[in-house]
Parts: structure tokens; sequence; C-alpha cells
């Protein structure tokens, strides 16, 4: 029997808990199969519809679900009016760019664009067996219902989705598939459904991230985003400041350029989004909502939120501490009152409602995670102070009382959960960059581990919301560009972290499922006693072209680990920022490759028996020799770029030259100079903290 | 005091929701470089911003402007878009007495009914002054450039004049002397750095940050550039360029805005910080005087305001003008038997300079401000403008009413 810290999230697919998954060495859902119970089998393939297609939204959920159904000979009918702007032609260089050329024909080449007069279905639809439509046309009930109408009286077995951001599938009368933007890439999905579905399902086998929600008007994203947005209007009515520097404050203080966003979108058509997600939810919740008239005006304009380029913004604006204080009660307290109306209607698992907030709307930590850090106490005061500010909000839809269960696993654990079997355990991390709330929580997963008397353990991502492990999140550095304490006290921590995993543990095995594991996150793995990876997966250290000094013994502990001659080629890793693939990396980086089914099996074995025929590379304690250059490096960098690779090699021959137990602490030091260093600063970590943090 | 009745019963500037930006002198700051009207509308919004006053509080813009700016045509619809409000708006121009007139002619849109909450606004750069090219067939020259700044400065052509020649005209006729118009101008001074070192100028002017085209700051805008420290003895030893008129006694070339609020009693009590002070419009005038006198033209149209009122000198609080040149002050002295050390307390255009449309804006909230300062009072604001022309107007500042 498993016993888990909370749900795991690939649950709430009906897809099982993760060390399942290990333990049946496969992947709980094939994409072939759901191809088949959704379009029918190969002989007699059906179709994907998509009406609207030359929207927005349409558009690139062709290009996104043509180019991953293709292999799979489902042909996608792009249904929308004749007189509709070509919306998919548009897409075709970015499918270039991704696809290559012979890839992009293909992907096109499978794609068949139908015209039709809103009414009446062209006559070669049929011929095309529609089995699924994914129906994107305009925010219109009435007009919605109409076109599932047609659709149904010519193929009642239709399966429909609309991807409506505002109205609940009771309202539509089919379920809720809302795609985030950009919807070329973005890969989450809000599903709304009974049940999860076998259409849920195969979006998952396609590398695709669906997550349930619940059935409310306006779905999570939509409530966060133009909850932010609403934010920010509001303070804007108050205080004049111009949109464009809101976004800058509201980026600085959260991460999202709400107004931007917006032009970015497409101003005409997203300021109606938000105006009508708002407009419903003022209908249902009461003035918290209530669009301001700045909204209303530029729904009825379609302007832009930023001045045209001849009017760029000549005033600046600042905000002493005070009136950063009340700008941060504006955007946080209504946003956790939004939030906390969410929690009070349960409306998803937590996790979710967090990684919303971070892979759809654009803030750095999860709206749960700012709420956590603050306390319940500390959300509540936020509020209150919020509606001394704006009363209006006060008299409705807010609900304190969701903030009491902040204490439980499925709060503390928003991105790291962990379950086990009794013998081994599985801690799965479902963010893709390491910062302070993956730090706490894998060390509180752990623990918990660790009062279980689990000593054998399996660290990976979670096979749901995170699909590579890209490192440490540059954003947690921002402070240790101006204070080495702090770039010290980071990288010793997150290291002291990391060790867990090696010292703590009589086998520790590290499974890399997704595309990438790179930096920081590369640098966690390993600690563990056996690293196992899918084998098409990109291993890398890419600190060298930011460029930092790797905080988490990254100058060091593979090193100790590798045969004195593979040295050189960590080197070449750590010098030139390359990556490498799995297979080239077994033995001296990594343990075993080998596609998913093998390597799951192999990661349990490892993990269960011990009787997997590896034999466990030890890390030496003494210091140990490593060369003193390598050949092949890349040539022409920038003076950042060699002052980087210079602190590196540094940081390489110091961190080797003394014992492991003070290797940690040489490391910490050397990559916290550089952090201050103006290397560091001209780079991108530098540059990316001016944009968002000197305002 | 005398309370006469006030010429816009309506009307009321809401105390503590105006402001200006320092007055740079000619080509040493930053708004040397950008569209000023722009600048206008979003340093005004920053202004509104600090005084706590929504900018959607208000219905309509006067602007005030003398000096040709990129996009003019568009107005003060344009302005307000900067503004961040897309309220309608028109634009009024009269030289010197821009500002006072386009603050008179909020109040009359208050006092109409036409609209409830009126944002003045006036604002030049006189730096780099756009070339204006006359096609005049009936010219010899067949097409005349004119730099808007310098060559009307240099030229009425109603008279042949310049400015400055009217000031040695004026002082002739009023039999003035250089060794007086220098204390004035050495006064005007102290009188200005004791402002700003007591912090009063902190509450009428706003420092204000400057962006280049890639968002960088490009400057502060935070003080008077070019306002000297003379003594006497410098004053004097300057060269006299008209008579009684030297580069220490007359203003110099400057860029600004100055922006406040006109509105009704309840509005103003809502949007103020103070909403106990009530600050009324009395009355206004203009005159014209004889050619190429315009440092007289501001006495006689203050001695006609106060035969119209009932008023005299001695019921004035605060009296406060425009004074391109120190002249103007002997001048007034002499025409309404006043003493100057009574006047410009806080300093004048004199000595901070002449952007010419924010000008007697700047000088209307500093002369509110002091007023204020004392309890309350009438309050005489006046001005010359190009074409011996002279505006007066008188406000009062009630507190506790």
């Amino acid at each position: 029997m498993t016993t888990a810290m909370r749900q795991p999230t690939l649950e709430t697919l009906g897809l099982g808990g993760v060390l399942d998954l290990f333990r049946n060495g496969r992947l709980p859902a094939d994409p072939a199969g759901l191809v088949d119970r959704v379009f029918g089998p190969a002989k007699a393939r059906g179709s994907l519809v998509i009406t609207g297609a030359n929207g927005i939204v349409g558009a690139g959920k062709t290009m996104q679900l043509g180019s991953r159904l293709q292999p799979y000979d489902v042909r996608i009918v792009a249904l929308d009016f004749p007189n509709a702007p070509d919306g998919i032609g548009a897409q075709y260089p970015g499918l270039e760019q991704a696809f290559g050329r012979e890839g992009a024909a293909r992907i096109m080449g499978n794609i068949i664009r139908l015209s039709y007069d809103g009414t009446h279905l062209p006559v070669e639809l049929a011929n095309l067996k529609p089995r699924f439509l994914l129906e994107a046309i305009p925010e219109i009930l009435d007009v919605k219902r109409a076109h599932y109408a047609v659709f149904r009286k010519a193929f009642p077995d239709i399966e429909i989705r609309s991807v409506t951001s505002g109205f609940p599938s009771a309202e539509l009368g089919v379920g809720i598939a809302h795609p985030a933007f950009p919807h070329q890439i973005n890969k989450v999905w809000e599903v709304v459904e009974p049940e999860p579905s076998d259409v849920t399902r195969l979006l998952w086998a396609l590398g695709l991230l669906p997550v349930p929600v619940s059935d409310h008007w306006s779905f999570v994203l939509d409530v966060l985003f133009c909850g932010i947005t609403l934010a920010a209007l509001r303070y804007h009515r108050a205080r004049n400041m111009p949109f464009w520097k809101i976004d800058k404050f509201a980026r600085k203080l959260v991460g999202p350029n709400p107004f931007r966003a917006h032009d970015a979108i497409g101003a005409k058509g997203a300021n109606f989004l938000t105006w009508s997600c708002l407009h419903h939810l003022t209908e249902h919740y009461g003035e918290l909502f209530r669009p301001t008239p700045e909204l209303e005006a530029h729904k009825d304009s379609g302007q832009d939120w930023y001045p045209p380029n001849h009017f760029r913004p000549l005033v600046n604006w600042a905000l002493d501490d005070t009136a950063a204080d009340e700008f941060r009660t504006w955007m946080l307290g209504s946003v956790y009152q939004m939030t906390a109306l969410m929690l009070h209607e349960r409306r998803g698992h937590l996790s979710h409602l967090n990684a919303i907030g971070e892979l759809c709307a654009q803030f750095r930590r999860g709206v749960l995670a700012l709420m956590r850090e603050d306390g319940p106490d500390g959300v509540r005061a936020t509020v209150q102070r919020y509606h001394a500010l704006h009363p209006e909000a006060a008299s409705t839809a807010w609900y304190p009382d969701a903030l009491h269960a902040m204490a439980a696993p499925e709060w503390q654990q928003l991105y790291v959960n962990a379950e086990h079997d009794g013998t081994v355990g599985v801690v799965t991390i479902s963010r893709e960059s390491y910062n302070r709330d993956v730090d706490a929580e894998l060390n509180r997963a752990i623990d918990w581990l660790k009062a279980a008397k689990i000593d054998r353990v399996i660290l990976t991502s979670d096979f749901h919301l995170s699909t590579q492990m890209v490192g440490a999140d540059t954003a947690e550095f921002y402070p240790a560009l101006e204070r080495e304490d702090e770039g010290e006290r980071i990288a010793s921590t997150w290291s002291r972290t990391a060790r867990r995993l090696n010292d703590e543990f009589a086998v520790s095995v590290a499974f890399v499922a997704g595309k990438r594991a790179l930096g920081g996150m590369l640098e966690l793995l390993m600690h563990c006693h056996y690293i196992v990876a899918n084998d098409g997966a990109s291993l890398g250290m890419p600190e060298v072209t930011l460029p930092v000094v790797p905080g988490m013994e990254g100058c060091h502990w593979p090193l100790r680990k590798a045969k004195p001659a593979d040295r050189g080629k960590l080197l070449h890793l750590l010098l030139s920022g390359r990556a490498v693939t799995a297979g080239d990396a077994v033995g001296w980086l990594i343990d075993y490759a080998a596609p998913m089914s093998a390597a799951l099996a192999m990661a349990w074995k490892i993990a269960a028996d011990g009787k997997h025929g590896l034999v466990r590379r030890t890390v030496e304690a003494a210091s140990i020799e490593v060369p003193d250059g390598v050949s092949g490096l890349p040539t022409g960098r920038s003076p950042e770029g060699e002052a980087g690779r210079e602190a590196i090699m540094e940081c390489i021959q110091q961190a080797c030259a003394v014992p492991l137990t003070e290797a940690l602490g040489v490391q910490a030091r050397l990559s916290a100079a550089f952090m201050v260093s103006d290397a560091c600063r001209s780079g991108a970590v530098g540059s990316d903290f001016a944009k968002t943090v000197l305002v | 005091m005398g309370n006469p009745p006030s010429i816009f019963p309506r009307a009321r500037i809401p105390y503590g929701t105006w402001g200006s930006s320092y007055f740079p002198a000619w080509q040493t700051s930053p708004l040397a470089e950008v569209n000023i009207g722009q600048f206008a509308g979003e340093a005004m919004n920053r202004i509104l911003g600090l005084r706590r006053v929504p900018a959607s509080q208000l219905d309509y813009l006067v602007i005030g402007s003398t000096i040709p700016w990129h996009w003019k045509f568009w107005n003060a619809p344009l302005v307000a878009s900067c503004l961040g409000n897309r309220v309608p708006g028109f634009h009024v121009e009269q030289a010197c007495a821009t500002g006072l007139q386009a603050i008179l002619l909020a109040a009359a849109q208050v006092e109409t009914k036409a609209h409830d909450t009126v944002g003045v606004l006036t604002f030049d750069r006189t730096s780099d002054s756009p070339v204006g090219v006359f096609p005049e067939r009936r010219a010899h020259q067949r097409t005349v450039p004119i730099a808007d700044v310098w060559d009307n400065f240099g030229f009425d052509p109603a008279t042949g004049n310049a400015m400055i020649t009217t000031a040695g005209i004026a002082a002739r006729k009023y039999k003035i002397d250089r060794s007086e118009v220098d204390e004035i101008a050495l006064l005007r001074h102290e009188q200005y750095f004791q402002a700003k070192q007591s912090g009063f100028l902190d509450r009428v002017l706003v420092p204000l940050e400057v962006l280049n085209l890639q968002g960088r700051p490009m400057g502060r805008i935070d003080d008077d550039v070019g306002v000297r420290k003379l003594t006497l003895e410098s004053l004097r030893a300057m060269r006299e360029l008209d008579t009684c008129v030297t580069g220490g006694t007359q203003t110099h070339a400057s860029d600004g805005m100055a922006s406040l609020l006109v509105t009704t009693p309840e509005q103003a009590r809502a949007l103020s910080p103070r909403p106990e002070i009530d600050i009324r419009f009395v009355g206004t005038t203009t005159v014209r005087t004889q050619p190429s006198l315009m440092p007289e033209a501001p006495a006689l149209a203050v001695r006609k305001l106060l035969a119209d009122t009932g008023l005299t000198m001695a019921d004035i609080a605060v009296v406060k003008n425009h004074n391109p040149f120190a002249v103007n002050d002997a001048v007034f002295a002499r025409v309404v038997d006043y003493d100057w050390k009574e006047m410009n307390k806080t300093g004048s255009s004199l000595v901070w300079g002449h952007p010419q449309g924010p000008t007697l804006t700047r000088l209307v909230i500093e002369a509110l401000e002091e007023a204020v300062d004392l309890g309350g009072g009438h309050v005489l604001v006046f001005g010359c403008a190009a074409g011996d022309v002279g505006i007066a107007a008188l406000l009062t500042v009630t507190e506790g009413a």
C-alpha cells in the first residue's frame, strides 16, 4: 500500500501515483491507445475539428495539436468563416522554426482548412469523420450553444470541448478544455469534466498538462490573470500611475505584466475577454470583481494599454517605502481575496491552483506559495488593509476561513510530494526550477520519509506539471547580486539539502523523466547515489553562459564521482555550457540511460531490491586532481563569459583541492563572490535583475 | 478686509492639489529635448498622483502654452491622453498672461456648469523653440523664418520695439533709478533663496525624472537651474542693456510646467487634503497701455481691479507678480503707492525664470500657499504680457469657513 504526503497531481487525471509508475515500469497511459479510443482505430480514424480556427486560440491550438497528432494520422479540420483573417498562415513561420521545413510541411499537410457560415456545416466534413470538436469561437453563450447543436445534429456521437475561459460547463452543456496563452507553446489546459476522460488522458499522453478544475464561472487562470489586471487597474484609478509603470512594479512584486500581456495577446480580444470574465464574476460574486471604467473603455475601443512608440513614457514614477507597501496591498490584497474564494470553492488541487499562476499567468512564485509565506494572519491583514483602501470589496466574497488549513500538507507541499510503500520512497518535484519553496519542501519531504524509516528513495519530477528540470530559478539570485553573504547563504543552504540525498539514505536514485535536467537541478540530482535517465534527455551545466558559478557543488561533486580519465568531460560540460544527451553521459555523469520503460524499471530495481548490476560510483572524500584546462571550448565569448569561465575554473580547482568536508564552503564562497562581480551583473541574471528589480 | 462678491461664485481652487515642475533655464536640462506637451501631461498626472487626486476626477482640461510644440494641432485632447484621462479641452494662449488666463477660463467653465472639475495645465519649452517659416508674398523677403522665442522677444510688430526696450522706456517715464532696480533684484533673489531654504518651495515644486527613449533616466528636473546668487556689488557692476535693465535685473528663458485644478465647492472639499481651506475668485481685469510701455500695464490693471472691487492695497494679504524686469516692480510701486519690499515674498519670475505659459500659474500657486501660511486673505496676482498688456486677478483664501 502506498502512502503519500498529499495526493499526487497525476492521480487527479485518473493515472495513479508516481510510485506505481516506477513499480509498474511504464507510464500509465500511452498516446497510441488513447488516440484509438478518442479518434477510432487506425483504419477508421476520425478527425479533430477546431472551430474558430483562425482566431488566436484556435490557430495556436491547431498548431499545437496538429503537430502532436500528426504522427498518429489524426486529421485536423480547421473550420472558420470564409472572411476570417488568416490566423493559421501566420503561424507557419513559428512552425517551421520549431519543426523545420519538412516537419512543418508535414504538419500543415495534415490540416484541412474549411469554411462555413456558422449554421451549415460543409458537406466535406462528414467524409473526415469528426470525432472530437474543440470549439474556439467567440465568448457568446447563445452562439456557442447553437454551435454545439449544429454539430450534434450532424454528428450525434461527437465529443465536444470548449476553450472558453469563462462559461461553466453546466451553462454550455459541454466539457471544458481551457488552454493557456501563448497557445502554440503553453501546455497547460484547465479541464472541467465529471471524471477524468480519455480526452484528458490523451492530452497528458501527448506531453501536455491537463489540470482539472471545478465548474465555476471563470476558471482559475482567468481569476488570477484577470484578478491581477483588475488589481492593477484599481491601483491606477486610485493613484494615477500609468499602466506601463504599474507593470514594472507588478513584475517586481509578483511577476506578471498584466497590461503588456493584454497588448501582446492583442488588446482588442484580450480586453474583451478580461472584461467578460470580470463582468460574469461580478454578477456572481459582487464588487470584488467589478471592472473599472478604464477596462470598460478599453473593452469598447480595443485600444492598447501601452502608449504608442512615439509617446514612449517620459516622466518616471517612483515609490517610496510607504507607497510601495500600499501598492503591495492593492495588488496582493485583491489577489489574495480572490484566491481565498477559489480555495473556499475547492476549485482544484492546491498544487494546480498554485502552478497555474506560475505556468500561465507569469507569477514568479505561485499565489499559494506567496500566501503561505505570509501566513494566514499575514494574508488576512493584507486583505483587511486592502478593504480599507477599497471598501466595496469587503462586502462580498471574502472567505478568511479558507486559510485555516495552511499547515496541512496540501498547503505545505505545493511543489514537492513524497510517496512510499513502506520500503521505497519517491520524492517528486513539480517545479521546473529550484527555488526557496522547493528547497524547504524537499527538506520536509525527506524528513517525512525519514520519519517513516524509509532509507531507499527515488527523486524525480512529478510526471505532470514539470516536464523538464531547467535549473535554479535565477530570480532567487537577485538579492545575491547585491549582497555576497546572501549568495553564500543560498548556495550553502541548497547544497546542504542536496547532500541529504547522499548522506541520509541507504540508496538514492535520481530519475530524469523529462526533456532535460540542467544547472542547479542537475546538481541536486548528482547528489543521489545513482542517476537514471530517459535516454533522450539533455543534461547540462549552462551556468557559464549566464554567467554564474554553480553553487550546489557542481564544481567538485561530479568530479569526485568520476574516474580521473573522465574528469575532462566534466570540465568541458562545466566550461562550455553545452549539454550532452543522457546516452552519452553514462559512466561519467550518470549511471544508466534507456527508453522510458526500461529506465523506469531500472530505477525501481535500484531502489527496491538492489539487484541491478550497476556499480555505485562513490564520492571521493579527499582532495582530487583535476586537469587545469580542456580543449574544444567555444571561442568568441563576451568578456563577461570569459570572466565566468575563469571563475568556474577557479572554483573547480579550489573546491577539488580541499577535502569533501570543506568543499561545500569553498564552492558557496566562490559562487557568491562571483555573483557580486561586474561580470555577473552584466550578464543575463544581472540584466534580468535590472529589468525586474531596479524599476 | 473688504469682501467683494466673487466673479465665479461656483468655482474653487482645491488647496494642495497643485504643483509645478522646477523651471530650469533655457538649454540646461533634459526638458530642452522633449515634447513639452507630452511631458506636461505626464507630469500633471504624476503631480495629481502625489496629491492623491485621481486623474479620472477631471472632466475637462484647459491647457496653456505659447510656443509651438510637436503635434500641437491635437491640442488639449492629446495632452489629456498623455495625462491618462481622455477628457476634452482647449488651448489658450496670451503670451505671458497665459497661466492666469487659463485659470480664469477654467473657472468660467465651472461657473457656467459646462464642467465640474477642470484641470489647468500650462507649459512651455523655450529651449530650441521651433522655427516657423511663413510664406509672405507681400513681404520683400517673400518667406520669413521666425524662431519663436527670440524673434518675438526682439520685435513687437505693432511698435517695432523689443521687450527690453519697453522696460527702458517705462523706467525713463517713471524716472526710475538704476540703484533702486538693483536693490529690487537683490531682494527678489534673497526672497527666493529664503523660501527655498525654508522648504516653502517643496510644497509647490515637484522633482520629476525624465526618461529617454529606452526608458532609462535621462535626468532629474529638480532645481531652478540658472538662478544665480547675486550681490549688490555684482548687480551694480553689470552692463546696462537699456535704462535700468541689466542681465541681473531681467528674467531668463526657461522650460517647465505648472498645473492646478478648478472645481465646485463640494468637489474642492472632496479633493483637497485640507478641505477647510476655501479659495475663491474675486475679480480680474486686463488693460492695454500706451505703445512700448509694457511694464506699466500690470500696474494699471491692478489699479483698475482695485477700483472695480472696492479694495485697496491695504486689504491685500499677498502680492505676487510676473516681473520679467525689476523695473516692473518699481513702476508698480509708483503707480499704486506700494512698498515693493512687501511683495513677492517667496520669489518671482524675475529670479526663477520665464517659461511663459506656466509662469503665472506657478506664481498663483506660490501666492496661494503663502496666503495659507498667513491664515488667509486676499491674494493679488498680476503680470505683463506681449503687446503692452497687463493682467491682474484677485483671489481670496479663507480657512475654516
